[in-house]
């Protein structure tokens, strides 16, 4: 079980209020990401769930039972940071092991449990080794192990993967996702990379300020964003913004088209601009064009490839039925 | 010319100058120590003078070791340095421990802390002997008299005094002419150095990463927990480096020893070398080999068992 409710947590550090009133479900084997930029509250509010921060007012509910004022180790949450904070004296092994002597388990359950999630991580060679010299993706799996072994109500992670290097990254994220899958727990993660929200998530919750700008899944951010803020951070590359004129033609303030929504041709179409870069990845081209009267810099997505280099002419034309109109305080327009 | 030969011809100078610096004087202690070389014979004026005409052996090491001082010597260095080491490293990981938690008035608690190893050892060892130990004027001498009118005031008094006249007089202890004076020192030097060791620990203190000791929080451990499994290994490295450090310094005390009791009952080997060479430099020069033998055979056990118990 592990179905974690907030009801109107706020959080102060003395006269600042980083988390205003705010109420969060969490079903019970969820994956949860928490995502925003740098600031916003998300490691905050994870640390709050954790017990490493005291609740300023509100409560926080596991399972039913009022966890407000229950220290850390008795919620029965396990946590995995960004720097996987192993202890660097101790084997691996006894890393691991750490959570289960702490709570006076007998060394032969102990054993078990270890060399269980030592399997499960593809760590079994390394167990009489010290964190310093495994590798950056062995010591996060050392860490997602100390927290297994506790077998918990939830997984947190704070942001586990930004250490690692891009590679790394994409196969820790599948990890992860494999993990949950096969332990049905309920885990929260907290990121600052919408690409690992996107790919990872059941649940998405999008903080700016810590405030819960929207909370869906993955696909329902991308489609419906309930206002700029959110259209902008969800979808790489980002959406379109643009104000003025051509917004009142559509009668919004503000219309945002993603780079994938877009037609382009280098005769005819509905604005016309000049070719910045483009990027071609092969499967996809990314190009950026300018003085086109409307943004600084609109990008747009094509799959394939097009013949147009640096300073050409092209035409750009919206996809109607995907455009998203914003009103004056930026909020989805119906 | 290989590639390597003009950086070695720079650093000659310096490792030359080195190696003079410490040759020298080992050589010319070596010497001194196996031959007869005194500072004032009348009936024997040759031996005042260095010469290998003088050569004795092994005559200086058979006297040292036969004379009635030496073991005891050895038994007394051993005794303060390791007193002290005990003492200051976990007075030191508990001072340290304590003030590294933020409170108001930390600054000047910590320069307070530190202050005492700004007092030279001579002047440390006059103010402890003479203001606090001392049996009759010092802080002891008034503590006990104190004490002891207390008792006799309630020795009197109705109802309860037949239980105080239990109570024996309390004696001050004399901390300047028997075995005791080497507790002097102890005390004295531990007063001195704890603050030195604080100030290792807390430094170290200071980078131990704060994310583990949440994750411990996590995993269930209490206090002591985290202080056990993680600070102190954490503190392993420093406090090798203090132990080591005072070891080093600690087997050289003199000045404290020379102020509490002149040597009376309480005489440590360099104490015992400057007393052989009051005359006999032949034999404090062999005293010097066995302090230096003692030293490396106290640094290489210390380093071991740190070694083992701390960073497993």
């Amino acid at each position: 079980m592990g179905r974690i409710v907030l009801e109107n947590v706020t959080k102060s550090f003395g006269d600042a209020q980083v988390i205003p009133p705010l109420d969060l479900t969490i079903e019970d084997g969820e994956f949860a990401v928490f995502v925003g930029p740098s600031g916003c509250g998300k490691s905050t509010l994870l640390r709050l769930i954790a017990g490493l921060e005291e609740t300023t007012s509100g409560r926080i509910v596991i399972d039913d039972n009022d966890a407000t004022q229950v220290p850390p180790s008795k919620r029965g949450l396990a946590m995995v940071f960004q720097s996987y904070a192993l202890y660097p004296h101790m084997s691996v092994r006894k890393n691991i092991a750490f959570p289960l002597r702490m709570a006076k388990m007998d060394q032969a359950a102990i054993d078990t449990k270890v060399e269980a999630a030592a399997k499960i991580l593809n760590l079994a060679d390394y167990l009489e080794q010290k964190p310093g010299q495994l590798s950056g993706g062995q010591r996060q799996r050392v860490a997602i192990g100390r927290a297994i072994v506790r077998e918990p109500a939830a997984f947190l992670f704070d942001e586990p993967l930004s250490n690692l290097d891009a590679a790394l990254r994409v196969g820790m994220r599948l990890e992860i996702s494999e993990l949950h899958n096969r332990l049905n727990t309920t885990m929260i993660y907290v990121t600052h990379d919408q690409v690992e929200a996107m790919t990872m998530a059941d649940k998405i919750v999008v903080l700016r300020a810590g405030n819960i700008e929207q909370v869906g899944s993955p696909l329902d951010l991308y489609h419906t964003p309930r206002n700029i803020f959110v259209a902008g951070f969800i979808g790489s590359p980002k959406m379109n913004i643009i104000d003025g004129p051509e917004a009142e033609k559509q009668g919004a303030t503000s219309i945002g088209f993603r780079p994938e929504h877009t037609d382009v041709s280098t005769t005819e179409g509905m604005w016309k601009g000049r070719v910045g870069v483009a990027e071609h990845l092969g499967s996809d081209t990314f190009i950026h064009v300018h003085d086109t009267g409307l943004a600084d810099m609109i990008t747009v997505r094509i799959t394939g490839d097009i013949a147009v280099t640096h300073g050409d002419d092209i035409y750009l034309t919206p996809q109607m039925d995907k455009l998203h109109k914003f009103d004056a305080d930026g909020l989805r327009m119906a | 010319m290989s590639n390597r030969t003009l950086p070695r011809l720079l650093q000659t100078p310096a490792v030359i100058m080195l190696l003079i610096w410490m040759l020298i004087p080992l050589s010319l202690t070596l010497y001194f120590s196996f031959i007869r070389y005194v500072l004032n014979n009348l009936r024997r004026p040759e031996w005042t003078t260095p010469s290998f005409s003088n050569w004795r052996g092994f005559g200086n090491y058979e006297f040292v070791l036969n004379s009635k001082d030496f073991l005891f010597a050895i038994q007394n260095s051993l005794l303060i340095v390791g007193s002290i080491l005990f003492l200051t490293v976990i007075l030191g990981v508990l001072i340290a421990v304590m003030i590294n938690k933020a409170f108001p008035g930390q600054g000047i608690v910590r320069v307070l802390l530190i202050s005492p190893f700004f007092v030279m050892p001579a002047v440390n060892a006059v103010l402890w002997v003479n203001m606090i130990l001392d049996p009759v004027l010092g802080l002891q001498g008034l503590a006990v008299a104190g004490i002891n009118d207390l008792i006799g005031s309630l020795q009197s008094a109705p109802g309860v005094g037949w239980f105080f006249s239990l109570w024996p007089e309390v004696k001050p202890i004399s901390f300047r002419a028997t075995q005791t004076s080497a507790y002097a020192v102890i005390i004295m030097v531990t007063w001195q150095w704890t603050p030195f060791a604080v100030l290792i620990f807390m430094t170290s203190l200071q980078s131990e990463d704060q994310q583990q000791k949440e994750a411990a929080v996590l995993d269930g451990a209490g206090t002591f927990s985290q202080f056990r499994f993680l600070t102190l290994p954490h503190l392993g490295r420093p406090i090798a480096i203090v132990v080591m450090i005072q070891a080093i310094f600690h087997l050289s005390l003199y000045a404290e020893i020379e102020i509490v009791s002149r040597g009376n009952g309480n005489k440590n080997l360099p104490y015992l070398i400057g007393e052989f060479a009051n005359n006999n430099i032949g034999a404090a020069s062999a005293t010097g080999i066995f302090a230096v033998i003692l030293a490396n055979i106290v640094a290489i056990f210390l380093l071991r068992m740190i070694g083992k118990t701390l960073m497993e």
